[in-house]
């Protein structure tokens, strides 16, 4: 556990989605799009594992950061080692706020009658959102 | 005997068949290793899927889901049957028609109301032939299936799966065992029998890491399963592109030894018809010449 982890290792972060892995970098710092907010993971962190949500992931290595939008997933982290697991890891430039846009308007529009059909009007807006703000800042 | 010049004509078109199926061939090997890639990394996905259910199960987490529970009747079925859009690959798409024809009986049987769903041009062909209307067609999916694509299909199915308008989904597809090893399967994909977890390996890896969850295991789970769900059917999909590759490969590779086969033969007929042709025509000389003198 972390008495074997040395803080001058690497932190290994990995992003995989169905397609590809997207990124298998060494980084100094990571912030995570958590289900409820930003999380930072830096090195020598305890091991964890999160549902993530929509949003920015960001990684930071040699003063240069990097921003990619993932939609969803899943966070392991162990061993100064984080996996991602996304439906679709974006970089920011490539986002389409326009698709977004109508997403979200049709989810507005969504009736709902029971709990599973509200969950998944609330994920679509969730994510539509989280595309729009982003393609917004890029 | 054959007409030498009839027969020379026959061998001229057979090589440029053959010329056509050895570029099939390749076309088919080099867009084979590119699907075997995707695959490959489809892989990587599923297994970090595991190793997270692992450790979810490692914490003690009782994995149970809507989506993993067999429900006690079946009124709605959907039937999906993946296939190719092009032919020229051998028994591929036949064998995964026809098992799809065969299940649609059983299924039949079994759900009140089964709805059919096919993808690929020549399954749909081939259900038509086999006078089975289906509901739904997809032809849009080629030897690059994307997960986009395959993921509004399968949020179509957990939305319906959800509202209780649909209580099975069997998929009929070419599961990729090896490259030598291919063949037409149909699997049950909602409700999920279970998430694959090998429980052998489950005790050696039990490692003694303790995670922090957040938000907690059960939410995770929740999560995961529909999650695993969309894998394993976008799993087919890439099972069905990478199979469609090999039958063809296959099927050009024997069409290419095929053609060179008939090559040699016809040479061989027209060698000797060449040579009957002269023989004659020495003989004709000949007698032409003793009959003068």
């Amino acid at each position: 556990m972390a008495e074997t982890v040395t803080s001058t290792a690497d932190l290994k972060l990995v992003v995989v989605t169905p397609e590809a892995t997207v990124l298998d970098v060494t980084a100094d710092f990571v912030a995570l799009p958590l289900y409820d907010g930003e999380k930072g993971v830096a090195r020598g962190h305890a091991p964890m594992i999160g549902r993530m949500g929509f949003g920015e992931l960001r990684y930071r290595v040699n003063d240069e950061t990097a921003k990619y939008y993932v939609d969803g997933g899943f966070v392991q982290v162990q061993d100064n080692e984080i996996s991602v697991l996304t439906n679709r890891a974006l970089d920011i430039d490539q986002l389409d706020a326009a698709a977004a846009k109508e997403q979200l308007d049709e989810a507005l529009t969504r009736t709902t009658s029971n709990p599973e059909e509200m969950a998944i009007r609330e994920r679509l807006l969730l994510q539509a959102r989280a595309q729009i703000r982003l393609a917004e800042k890029a | 005997m054959a007409n030498p010049r009839e027969l020379d004509k026959r061998r001229k078109s057979i090589r440029n068949i053959r010329k056509i199926t050895r570029t099939m061939e390749l076309i088919a090997t080099a867009r084979f290793r590119k699907a075997m890639d995707r695959a490959n990394a489809a892989t990587a996905y599923t297994n970090q899927i595991m190793k997270l259910v692992r450790d979810l199960t490692n914490a003690g987490v009782a994995v149970e889901h809507p989506l993993l529970e067999q429900r006690s009747d079946t009124a709605n079925a959907t039937l999906l049957v993946l296939a190719a859009n092009r032919g020229f690959c051998g028994g591929f798409n036949g064998n995964v028609t026809r098992a799809g024809l065969s299940h649609l009986k059983t299924l039949r049987e079994e759900a009140g109301e089964v709805r059919v769903e096919v993808s690929g041009k020549r399954g749909i062909s081939g259900f038509k032939q086999g006078r089975v209307a289906a509901d739904e067609t997809f032809t849009q999916f080629e030897d690059k299936p994307a997960y986009d694509e395959v993921e509004v299909i399968a949020n179509r199915y957990l939305e319906d799966y959800a509202a209780g308008r649909l209580d099975r989904l069997d998929v009929v597809y070419t599961r990729f065992e090896s490259v030598s090893k291919q063949h037409a399967t149909v699997e049950t994909l909602l409700p999920l029998g279970g998430l694959d977890v090998n429980e052998q390996e489950q005790d050696e890896q039990r490692s003694s890491t303790v995670y922090e969850f957040l938000p907690s295991p059960e939410s995770i789970l929740e999560e995961v399963v529909p999650t695993s769900f969309r894998v394993k059917l976008f799993k087919c999909f890439l099972d069905t592109a990478v199979s469609e590759q090999i039958a063809r490969m296959v099927a050009m590779k024997g069409a290419t030894e095929n053609a060179g086969d008939l090559i040699k033969q016809l040479s061989m007929q027209y060698n000797r018809a060449r040579q009957g042709q002269i023989t004659s025509e020495l003989m004709d000389l000949i007698g032409g010449v003793e009959a003068i003198s």
